[in-house]
């Protein structure tokens, strides 16, 4: 049964995650280029009427000039209007490298359009959001997997091989619930050489924490083991010599496989928020490459939070993305009940 | 009786390895507590080297871990570099205002939780079950961090109520009626945040479990009977669905200690979490560890509990 | 007086001394107690001032203390012999009086006031300075402060010459020995002598310990001390400064520290009006507050740079080989004076005052803030930025580019580096984005890592396991003195090159001669002559590539009279004897 609420969620993500993917041509510039002239300018308002009172077909956008006596004010320059542009033709300068791509839209030069606000530096957050996402996106994905991977393998293990394998796995999972992980991953940031570069960093963080998480899913998975190993088609299988993988691969493992999309959905926004957690701690990645984690990272100075407002703007993608993903195990979660029931 | 003493065996071991791993990593994290004196020009190298040695940091781990043993059997849990004394009164103090905090939250959360699931779950499908399950996920979503921060930021405006910490100044001399309104003054903030934080999972489990309650068949036998609906409810359906929610109950228990962290340290609540918090990035050890250590002990009675309570309220367990 | 009056005085005083006592109103000065008169503006007696601290106070035993919201109390309930005037950032009279110096600088000899007594109502005499000095040097007890005690390799002697004069004597002569006296708490005979002989002083005055086993000579005594959350100060009725008119200071009955988390939270509580003054503000919150501050009841004060300073450094140390080797390997260019040249004149320090301190800083090109105008060098260049500069200087060191920009050295390997930093200190994390991206103008592909704190110093005291770092150091006194160890090449914190045996580089050795020579000169001209030529020769050398020092920003309510906050620690305490309300502010509330 597909509700309508089903669907907005999966044309919701699907939207999300592309805009993420081709974040080179939806971001109009690149994530870590400074306007040092910039910071802390406030969304660009895209307007249709001008101050003329004339209606434009094409919407356009005012620069900001900033306010002369205080510090990270501003004021729209009502000299020039700026028509944005789509599909335009525009020069990403990285290093002195020049590169020409296509980007969605864009506005002429000196002028620039930020339509998620700048940060400290001056850099386009809305660009930092989308490039970000795939960071973000990537780290609760790969963690999602390898803590699923790790807790089906556990699972099915000591949920099918009985006491001797179960109760030390048991007794592993509840250590691992247990234990201040922060400190470890603090300790562990720490220790790395400081030759990886930060990327490779990042993933073997968001790889700890995925290693970490095994034990509540592997809980569930070795429920389920359990309680299908017992059923009639499993002993008649067995009676007719099949062998443990067999059994495991064509009886078991399908009945885990509604369990272990629900828990990934439900997975990857947590894995996500928790990248953001990292962040909060220092732990996450490092500079310049935006991430949500760091971008709303600087939510934690206070200033920060009472007068930009418009940095909130990642938690905002952050919430439609659990909210997408978790209607969508939900939706599974109900198929399940009602199949099985 | 004998599953109980099992797992309370089970407890202690898991205890003692925790205490080891604690020991672990914070060896692993480079640093002691005394490394930032040696970027004060005017302590030469030889006074810190010297105080490192008067506490016993630069022994080997395992005289350090029995040394550790010996002093929490004697009731001191560990000494403090910075407070110089042992950690037990600071632990015990603050573990009492986390307490209360988590306490009352837990309790409100739970009281909220229940009636609400129930009733969601009677109305399934309908609207107002949709616009609940909507503002759960909703609630899901968003971060405890950006919660406490936009009460706050709301407290700060309206002046309405105090902008952090326990007591107002000169409590003591407070009449006993107003000690206790001026606690919940200071209570709202970290109590709502922590409520908000975790009553869209418990909403969504009551009623999740009780969904599947309410379409067994002895419920409809039970309404063909005439009993009414709200009996039904919560005489009939509820104790049937309780399973889940006693371990739900059993992990709420378990985080008495460790779940408000975050909460207190913004909301500069005196509890454990600032004190842990400080603790590490000082490396006060021994503080860390005692923390840590009562966290799990906390942990460990709370699934205790709930494990021991399912067994008592649910029969169907105790067949196994 | 007759015998029958003094009589019914001595009676009426043995009475009534409890209720002094207990209650904390300020003892009217007594015949034969020699005070010191305060030039400030008369106040009026009453009012609590609350202040604010990140994380609380660890313990209350001045000798052990080494945090800075312990030592911020410490501070305010006992006193020195010798004091610097944090307003005019000169020695005062403080417990002495007066003193003299013998012509060759190694001895003092100080007259202590007579009739003072401690916040327990017992006398004060030369037998609790000998007793405070034989604690401080007591190599058992471990006290930080111990070593500043330690001149010349000889720790100093100290001698009773009678109940109110003491004389010290040092090895060799020092500079502005006067200042070694600062903050350095006199200690009562009469509570600590017996626990220094039982060999427990390391334990006593830790916070649990109760007011009555507290005794000092500061402006307040402990009242009482809640943990987690608060500990009261309340008058000291004995304390020794008076006002113009004879009223005994301080004018605030009580002074409580209140214990907030972080700063925010202290900005927060401010701005409630639950605190009445905050210090150490960070320029973006100092901006917030700022903007509020018309409709408030509260005041913002700007006092100008500090005196700490700002710097990225590059790892200099000689490595053991083993897994060091990539590091030592890139230490061909850190030892280059060229590329440290070239990164410093393509370093955007405008930049870096803009964005990571909202215009509120200074940028810096030696380590003398330009706020200490007794010290700094005004003939210092300070070169504007240019990247093409810059690219000169790296050419002519040999270094080029390939097609895509990125910078070769002289073997035509890639220059990539990274930049350690502490995740915990903002700003210092900010400065390094800026420089990494100001870098990459020049074709280098600079990382930054930011590590904790203590990861941070692990690498650069421990293991020198590092490439670059962005610090901070400075800040305590004006003065050249307590810089000796950062400069000398055999210093404690020769951050860029620890451990060092002897100079290794000529310069270094230059530094070392001018150094030491400047703390034995007496006479100001020459040692700011001297001085003047080590902060050329590291100008010249960078051996840290100078980025900015920050304003010191404080604020305070507008109600509170005679607020001098200055640039010199504790900058809106250090005068809390002379802090009065112009309104009386009811009791217990909190606006």
């Amino acid at each position: 049964m597909i509700s309508n609420k089903l669907i907005i969620a999966v044309v919701l993500l699907v939207l999300l995650q592309s805009a993420i993917v081709f974040a080179g041509f939806v971001a109009p510039y690149d994530p870590v280029v400074q306007n040092r002239d910039l910071p802390f300018v406030p969304p660009t308002r895209v307007h249709f009427v001008d101050a003329r009172g004339h209606w434009h077909l094409r919407p356009f956008i005012y620069q900001w000039e900033s306010l002369p006596q205080s510090v990270y004010e501003y004021k729209e320059s009502r000299e020039r209007e700026y028509p944005i542009y789509f599909f335009v033709r525009a020069n990403d300068s990285t290093k002195a490298r020049v590169n020409t791509r296509i980007h969605l839209f864009g506005v002429e030069d000196p002028a620039q359009i930020f339509l998620a606000g700048s940060d400290n530096y001056g850099r386009d957050q809305f660009s930092r959001i989308l490039y970000g996402g795939r960071i973000s996106l990537g780290a609760g994905l790969l963690a999602t997997g390898i803590s699923l991977l790790l807790g089906l393998f556990l699972g099915a293990v000591s949920g099918f091989h009985g006491k001797w394998v179960d109760e030390p796995v048991m007794r592993l999972a509840e250590l691992f619930l247990v234990l201040p992980w922060l400190y470890l991953l603090l300790a562990v940031r720490a220790f790395l050489p400081l030759h990886i570069s930060p990327a490779q960093t990042f993933v073997l963080l968001v790889a700890v924490i995925g290693t970490i998480g095994w034990a509540r899913p592997a809980r569930l998975i070795r429920g389920i083991v359990l309680s299908a190993k017992s059923r009639n088609y499993v002993l008649a299988s067995r009676g007719f010599g099949a062998s443990s993988g067999y059994i495991l691969r064509r009886h078991i493992l399908p009945h885990t496989y509604g369990v272990l999309l629900t828990q990934a959905a439900l997975l990857i926004p947590q894995y996500v928020i928790a990248e953001v957690t990292l962040s909060f701690f220092g732990l996450g990645l490092s500079e310049p490459m935006p991430s949500w984690g760091n971008l709303l990272a600087n939510l934690q100075q206070y200033s920060v939070l009472v007068s930009y407002w418009w940095m909130f703007a990642p938690a905002l993608a952050l919430i439609l993305i659990s909210l997408g993903y978790f209607t969508v195990a939900n939706a599974i979660q109900e198929r399940l009940q009602s199949a099985s029931a | 009786m004998k599953y109980l003493e099992r797992r309370m065996v089970h407890g202690a071991l898991l205890l003692i390895s925790v205490s080891v791993f604690c020991f672990l990593f914070t060896d692993l994290a480079p640093g002691n507590f005394f490394d930032e004196m040696k970027l004060n020009p005017q302590i030469s190298p030889d006074t810190v080297a010297a105080l490192r040695s008067q506490y016993g940091l630069d022994r080997p781990l395992p005289v350090r871990y029995g040394r550790w043993v010996l002093s929490v059997m004697k009731g001191d849990w560990g000494h403090s570099f910075a407070y110089n004394s042992p950690v037990r009164g600071l632990i015990l103090l603050r573990a009492r205002n986390t307490l209360l905090l988590t306490g009352c939250a837990t309790l409100i959360a739970w009281l909220i939780a229940v009636p609400l699931g129930v009733w969601t779950a009677k109305r399934a499908g309908s609207w107002s079950d949709r616009a609940c399950m909507s503002g759960t996920s909703f609630f899901l979503a968003v971060p405890e961090i950006v919660v406490v921060f936009g009460l706050l930021y709301f407290v700060i405006h309206s002046h309405a109520l105090p902008a952090g910490g326990m007591l107002s100044r000169g409590f003591e001399q407070f009449e006993f009626a107003e000690k206790i309104t001026d606690l919940a003054k200071h209570l709202i903030v970290p109590v709502l945040t922590l409520v908000l934080a975790s009553l869209p999972i418990l909403i969504r489990h009551v009623r999740a479990s009780m969904i599947e309650v309410l379409n067994a068949p002895f419920i409809s036998a039970a309404r063909g009977h005439g009993i009414s609906r709200v009996r039904v409810l919560f005489r009939y359906a509820l104790p049937a669905g309780a399973n889940p929610l006693i371990s739900l109950f059993g992990l709420s228990l378990a985080g008495l200690l460790s779940g408000s962290l975050l909460v207190e340290v913004i909301t500069g609540w005196p509890g454990l979490g600032p004190l842990l918090l400080e603790a590490s990035i000082s490396r006060d050890l021994y503080v860390v560890i005692g923390v840590v250590m009562s966290s799990t002990v906390f942990m460990i009675m709370g699934n205790l509990l709930a494990d021991v309570l399912l067994v008592a309220v649910d029969p169907r367990v105790r067949t196994d | 007086m007759d015998i029958r009056r003094r009589f019914r005085v001595f009676v009426f005083l043995l009475v009534a001394s409890p209720f002094f006592f207990a209650s904390s109103l300020p003892q009217p000065p007594q015949r034969g107690e020699e005070l010191q008169t305060s030039d400030n503006e008369i106040g009026r007696y009453g009012g609590t001032l609350v202040v604010g601290q990140r994380t609380e106070p660890k313990t209350l035993n001045p000798v052990t203390a080494a945090d800075a919201p312990s030592r911020e109390v410490i501070g305010r309930i006992m006193a020195d012999l010798i004091h610097i005037n944090r307003a005019s950032q000169q020695v005062e009279a403080s417990l002495a009086k007066s003193w003299t110096v013998s012509k060759d600088g190694r001895a003092f000899t100080l007259k202590l006031r007579r009739g003072l007594r401690f916040s327990d109502g017992q006398p004060f005499d030369a037998d609790d300075v000998i007793f405070t000095f034989q604690v401080y040097l007591d190599e058992k007890v471990h006290s930080p402060q111990r070593d500043l005690l330690v001149v010349g390799g000889k720790p100093l002697e100290v001698q009773k010459v009678d109940s109110y004069t003491v004389r010290f004597a040092l090895t060799q002569p020092y500079a502005a020995a006067e200042r070694l006296f600062d903050s350095l708490a006199i200690l009562p005979r009469h509570l600590l002598e017996k626990p220094y002989h039982e060999g427990r002083f390391a334990q006593v005055w830790n916070v649990s310990a109760s007011p009555a086993e507290i005794a000092g000579l500061g402006p307040f005594r402990l009242k009482e001390y809640v943990a987690g959350q608060r500990m009261v100060l309340e008058r000291n009725p004995y304390f020794w400064k008076v006002d113009e008119k004879k009223n005994r200071l301080p004018y605030l009955d009580q002074l409580v520290f209140l214990f907030v988390g972080n700063e925010d939270a202290q900005v927060i509580r401010f701005q409630a009006g639950d605190t009445d003054l905050i210090n150490r503000l960070n320029s973006d919150n100092y901006n917030l507050l700022a903007k509020e501050q018309r409709n408030q009841s509260y005041e913002l004060f700007d006092l100008g740079p500090s005196l700490e300073y700002n710097f990225l450094m590059f790892n200099l140390n000689d490595l053991k080989p083993g897994n060091l080797d990539q590091i030592a390997e890139k230490q061909k260019w850190f030892s280059d004076l060229k590329f440290r040249q070239a990164i410093s004149a393509a370093i955007d320090r405008e930049a870096i005052v803009k964005l990571v301190y909202g215009t509120r800083a200074v940028a810096l090109w030696g380590n003398v803030s330009p706020s200490n105008r007794l010290w700094v060098d005004q003939t210092l260049p300070h070169p504007a930025r240019s990247v093409e500069r810059a690219r000169e200087l790296l050419k002519s060191a040999g270094f080029s580019w390939r097609a895509d920009g990125q910078l070769l050295d002289t073997k035509g390997k890639a220059v990539e580096f990274s930049i350690i930093t502490s995740s915990s200190n903002n700003q210092r994390s900010k400065m390094a984005t800026i420089i990494q991206d100001d870098l990459s103008k020049l074709g280098m592909n600079v990382h930054v890592v930011p590590l904790e704190f203590r990861a941070v110093l692990d690498r650069v005291f421990q293991t020198y396991d590092y490439e670059a770092a962005v610090m901070g150091l400075g800040g305590g006194d004006a003065d050249p003195n307590p810089e000796m160890n950062v400069w000398l090449s055999s210093g404690g914190t020769h951050l860029w090159h620890m451990g060092e045996t002897k100079p290794a580089t000529a310069w270094e050795d230059q530094i070392d001669q001018l150094m030491k020579q400047q703390m034995v000169e007496l006479k100001y001209g020459r040692r700011k002559h001297l001085y003047d030529q080590v902060q050329e020769i590291i100008a010249a050398n960078l051996p840290y590539i100078f980025l900015a020092t920050p304003d010191i920003l404080v604020g305070a309510k507008k109600n509170l009279a005679n607020f001098k906050p200055a640039i010199l620690e504790p900058s809106t305490l250090w005068n809390v004897e002379q802090l009065y309300f112009r309104q009386a502010t009811v009791a217990g509330a909190s606006r």
